[in-house]
């Protein structure tokens, strides 16, 4: 902005920051500092003393690893399937002409309102009939099927300044609709593609109801932590390390990625102003 | 690739242009299909049979593995009738109200604030935005250890400001446990806002506040009149985004109450979740999710009309 900026503004948005982060801090205090210390509060600064023994008892406590492994698992397949899907129907959606395309694009992306809640039971009961409790694949359809409405939107708001001359051009050289997706589009739609990546991925890493429902012992963390921590009392610093585990890698994420969230936070509901 | 192929065998004179458009939109339509099919399968199980098969379901009775009652409407009917989802449907719509409202209000305020010092504020923007990034049972632990009675932050804040009167059990207390789990989630969410309304902000063009500064216009006066109504933007996808997530809120009340004290924290999903999951009446929550489905297309008509509208 122009002009003189009111010298208040620092400070308060500092001061909001670091409340915002506290809670953050007291996580990673909790399971830096020795459990008696914590007790009585992390903030009690009376006696400090360092040590990383929740980080190496934890490990042996809790199935951690294997945790990590199933988030990675589901995270990565319900990431990957969107990021190969939602471009190509949002380019047959954008560039093609068939029958029912305007109906069954609106019905895609109005299911954005869907609640997940609606479709717990009969996925419970059709897994509990196929035997797929405690199979990842029923949590990953539906991470998967659930994140269309909002891909295939983002994808398709992006295609619409995509250069028609390209297409075109493609089309006169006797390039067939399928093999202009793959060589003309695809390669041009890296950045929705990342956002895509980005946000799916952060939503199946961090998602709960889901692995609750469907998954008994293949648990990613998040689920994983819920049962420890209605389990177990006074282990508040092995806890907090399995909590740390559990964000980091998401945080990170975001935290690195967080421009491209901005652009999908802003096209994904259409508003294009 | 068809159209090729096609064009020699139709002797000398190639193809009518009649021919030659239908084998046109014959391919397009092969290659829609082909492109849109596996997503179509994985929508389809995954989100349209289970919208249609949860409408059905919630016309009857289930218990265990008896084969389901034709009940009619009478879920809705004991929905109705059910104080505890009633109040689940008040709970619903007073968390997704207050989260929202709350969220966006103070996201926007920052917003504001850190426009008008965009590069110093950055880092503090993450900070915050970070929030946004932590998983909803990580956050409910956190808050945990901030709630806890004995040894809480906020009663341990509350002591050393010798307020001990105020200190209490913030998730036992029926009377605060709602807005304590309010609060909680008020953190995680007010970095979506920030982010959107600073977008907004960013893009208003530089030359609006050249042209109020030469008019000898105050920061103040600038904010008010033009950063305010031009932010709105950002305020709209803020408030639809937030409002839609919290209509759907479960993990946090599972990780911080479990719908406790006295069901006092319990929404609609939760409410689906414990009928359906833990008393394994299915068609009874079932019907609950309907409620809650049409209450969320209600509220989001706005949302759905603006995306139709952008739908070319």
């Amino acid at each position: 902005m122009i002009g003189k900026t009111p010298v208040w503004v620092l400070p308060v948005v500092a001061l909001v920051a670091l409340i915002w982060i506290v809670p953050l801090i007291g996580l990673v205090m909790i399971s830096i500092r020795p459990l008696a210390e914590t007790t009585l509060g992390w903030w009690n600064l009376s006696e400090v003393s360092f040590t990383l023994e929740a980080w190496r008892t934890v490990w042996d406590k809790f199935p951690l690893a294997y945790a990590t492994w199933v988030s990675t698992k589901i995270a990565v397949i319900s990431t990957l399937i969107p990021m190969i899907m939602a471009p190509a129907a949002a380019y047959a959606f954008h560039f093609l002409s068939f029958p029912m395309r305007r109906v069954l694009l609106l019905i895609i992306v109005n299911a954005f309102v869907l609640p997940n809640q609606v479709v717990v039971i009969p996925l419970f009961l059709l897994w509990r009939d196929l035997g797929m409790i405690d199979n990842i694949w029923s949590v990953i359809i539906p991470f998967a099927g659930l994140s269309f409405a909002w891909s295939v939107f983002l994808v398709k708001n992006y295609l619409e300044d995509f250069p028609t001359d390209l297409i075109e051009a493609a089309q006169i050289d006797a390039c067939g609709p399928i093999a202009r997706f793959f060589y003309i589009v695809l390669p041009n739609m890296l950045t929705p593609i990342a956002a895509v990546a980005i946000l799916q991925f952060m939503w199946t890493w961090n998602g709960l109801l889901l692995p609750v429902v469907f998954l008994r012992e293949e648990l990613p963390l998040p689920a994983l932590l819920a049962r420890v921590q209605g389990v177990y009392d006074n282990n508040f610093d092995q806890v907090a390390v399995a909590a740390i585990i559990t964000t980091i890698v998401p945080l990170a994420i975001f935290v690195i990625f967080q421009r491209y969230f901005t652009a999908g936070a802003q096209t994904k509901t259409g508003s294009k102003e | 690739m068809v159209e090729a192929t096609t064009s020699t065998l139709d002797g000398p004179h190639g193809p009518s242009l009649g021919a030659r458009v239908a084998a046109r939109q014959l391919s397009q339509r092969r290659a829609a299909y082909i492109l849109l099919a596996p997503l179509l399968i994985f929508f389809g199980v995954s989100v349209l049979y289970p919208v249609f098969e949860t409408i059905r379901l919630s016309f009857f009775e289930i218990k265990g593995l008896a084969p389901p009652k034709p009940v009619g409407l009478g879920n809705y009917v004991k929905l109705w009738n059910d104080e505890n989802f009633l109040r689940a449907l008040r709970v619903t719509f007073y968390w997704s109200f207050s989260a929202t409202f709350f969220s966006v209000a103070i996201g926007w305020a920052l917003a504001m604030a850190c426009a008008l010092k965009p590069k110093e504020t950055m880092i503090f923007r993450v900070l915050i935005f970070a929030a946004y990034g932590v998983s909803e049972a990580v956050v409910g632990f956190i808050w945990l250890g901030i709630y806890r009675p004995d040894y809480g932050l906020l009663n341990g804040i509350l002591g050393g400001l010798g307020l001990e009167h105020l200190q209490q059990a913030w998730l036992g207390n029926p009377a605060t446990a709602l807005t304590a789990v309010i609060v909680a989630y008020v953190w995680t969410q007010v970095g979506l806002p920030l982010m959107t309304c600073f977008a907004s902000i960013q893009s208003i063009p530089r030359s609006y506040f050249e042209a109020a500064y030469i008019d000898g216009a105050k920061p103040i006066s600038m904010m008010r009149h033009i950063v305010m109504p031009l932010s709105l933007p950002g305020v709209r996808v803020a408030i639809f985004i937030n409002l839609l997530q919290s209509l759907k809120a479960f993990d946090l009340i599972y990780m911080l109450t479990g719908g406790g004290p006295v069901r006092t924290t319990e929404t609609v999903g939760f409410f689906m979740f414990r009928e359906s999951m833990l008393n394994f009446k299915l068609g009874y929550g079932a019907a609950s999710t309907v409620v809650l489905l049409v209450a969320v297309l209600i509220v989001s008509t706005p949302l759905i009309a603006q995306r139709t509208r952008a739908v070319k």
